[in-house]
């Protein structure tokens, strides 16, 4: 899964603009379609962190390497592709510090200071909505189609 | 004695806000254009030049002080009398003593700004005793001494000054002085209007921020304002991209707000990717069409990508692959 996204060319080339929808549906069907392919219909859990896990690639490889949080996805996947440990649990908002609760939410958003976090999260939210967008529209456009 | 009631007394010609008792020093121009202004305390600084180096440096501290003071603090002659040994005293020393500070504070101003303003007074005045003593210099403290009228006209430009200051001290060249002082003279024009609140930088190798009204000018506070600034501006994109951000009032209530809305995706990403598992892929043969196509033109394809939530819908009616074409816009042959 990993290997097809990054075998996918250079990111995304306009990355002020924000991610191009198109390129991130592109992505992420084929990668959907691939975990369909790869993983056999008896472990549906299993599956299903897969298609999330590609949920995140496929919206951090449209991003771009420009922004921080793609990055720290991008590392997190690919350590985790390799020590086989299961996709990463965001944690609730316990910290009484919000600034603390966001940089849990934000991926890669220990290393920032404040200024850039919220510049990072202003990104992550717009990519979210957007992978958030194109998985409803799959869902109901399948639905549609079923029995 | 004397000289210095007299400076006084053109010191309140140059300050109308402070209302001065003495009306018949009051300038016949209601209005101040700089140059003016400008004319009257450089007559004034030309004749203080030949005192001792404290002394002017007390000059120029006594009138930021009086500047930015509050309106409730007047400048009473008999109050300036006993302030002057302890200003004289000030130039003296590298770093004013802390029991100093709320002395120099009462006289008019925050003691922040005094202290900031003493500070670079200290570091600024060796710099400008070097620059006064060469004789080729003799230019450049013209205009540094006019470079003190621009600021002495003007509230803010005290602040801007002191930024200069430092910028002089930082960098060692006359040149820089003189485009100081046009540049200050710049500021003077664009002063005319009385804009105490803006701050504009003014075309320099440094960014120059005008400070507010009664704030600090050292450089911490300064780069604090405008940490703060980016924040605030940053929280505003956040606060639009957000949906119902724009009822709450408060930096907290919106971060809450911003982090529910974060966690709320983040789950409905997860919800969908379970739901998308059951989804055995209609657009399964559809999707090796893709690879074929050149993909690096199509990510300019703006218009596409903006009809993509309709065409979402229109999938429903259509078939698997014609959704597909609607989307790409290019010519492929049509998988059956």
């Amino acid at each position: 899964m990993d290997s097809e996204n990054s075998a996918c060319g250079n990111p995304n080339p306009n990355p002020t603009l924000g991610p191009s929808k198109l390129m991130l549906a592109f992505r992420f069907l084929r990668a959907l379609s691939l975990v369909h392919r790869t993983t056999p219909a008896s472990s549906r859990t299993c599956r299903g962190r897969r298609i999330e896990r590609a949920a995140y690639a496929s919206m951090a490889y449209s991003a771009g390497t420009g922004r921080g949080w793609s990055r720290a996805v991008l590392r997190r996947l690919h350590h985790r592709a390799r020590r086989r440990a299961v996709a990463p649990r965001r944690l609730s908002t316990t910290a009484g510090n919000r600034a603390e609760a966001l940089r849990q939410l934000v991926p890669g958003g220990a290393g920032m200071d404040y200024c850039t976090l919220l510049e990072e999260t202003a990104d992550y939210i717009k990519c979210l909505s957007m992978q958030v967008e194109l998985m409803q529209g799959i869902v109901d456009s399948s639905s549609s189609y079923g029995p | 004695m004397t000289e210095i009631i007299g400076f006084r007394g053109r010191y309140m010609q140059v300050c109308p806000s402070r209302s001065p008792p003495i009306s018949e020093l009051k300038n016949p121009l209601p209005h101040f254009p700089k140059c003016h202004r400008a004319s009257t305390v450089t007559s004034l600084l030309d004749h203080r030049r030949s005192d001792p180096l404290p002394l002017g440096a007390w000059n120029r501290l006594v009138v930021d002080a009086s500047l930015h003071s509050r309106p409730s603090l007047g400048m009473d002659p008999p109050s300036l009398m006993p302030r002057l040994p302890e200003m004289c005293r000030f130039p003296m020393l590298g770093m004013p003593p802390p029991e100093l500070v709320p002395r120099v504070g009462r006289i008019g101003g925050d003691a922040s700004v005094e202290e900031s303003t003493v500070t670079e007074q200290c570091g600024g005045s060796k710099g400008r005793r070097r620059r006064r003593d060469p004789p080729s210099s003799g230019g450049a403290t013209e205009d540094e001494s006019s470079k003190f009228v621009s600021t002495c006209s003007g509230n803010e430009l005290a602040e801007a000054e002191a930024k200069r200051l430092k910028a002089i001290k930082s960098t060692d060249g006359n040149d820089n002085i003189k485009s100081e002082a046009e540049a200050s003279s710049g500021i003077c024009n664009k002063l005319a209007a009385q804009n105490p609140q803006t701050t504009e930088p003014p075309k320099q190798d440094y960014i120059h921020v005008r400070a507010r009204r009664g704030q600090a000018t050292d450089s911490h506070s300064l780069s604090e304002r405008a940490r703060r600034e980016k924040i605030s501006e940053r929280m505003k994109i956040l606060q639009d991209l957000v949906p119902g951000c724009n009822k709450v009032i408060g930096k907290a209530s919106v971060l809450d707000e911003i982090i529910n809305y974060i966690q709320a995706l983040q789950h409905q990403v997860e919800f969908l990717s379970m739901k998308l598992e059951a989804v055995n892929s209609p657009m399964n043969t559809t999707i090796e069409v893709f690879p074929s196509k050149d993909f690096s033109s199509q990510r300019y394809n703006t218009t596409s990508s903006l009809a993509y939530s309709s065409q979402t819908r229109e999938y429903e009616q259509g078939s698997g692959t014609e959704w597909l074409h609607m989307q790409v816009g290019g010519a492929f042959e049509r998988v059956t």
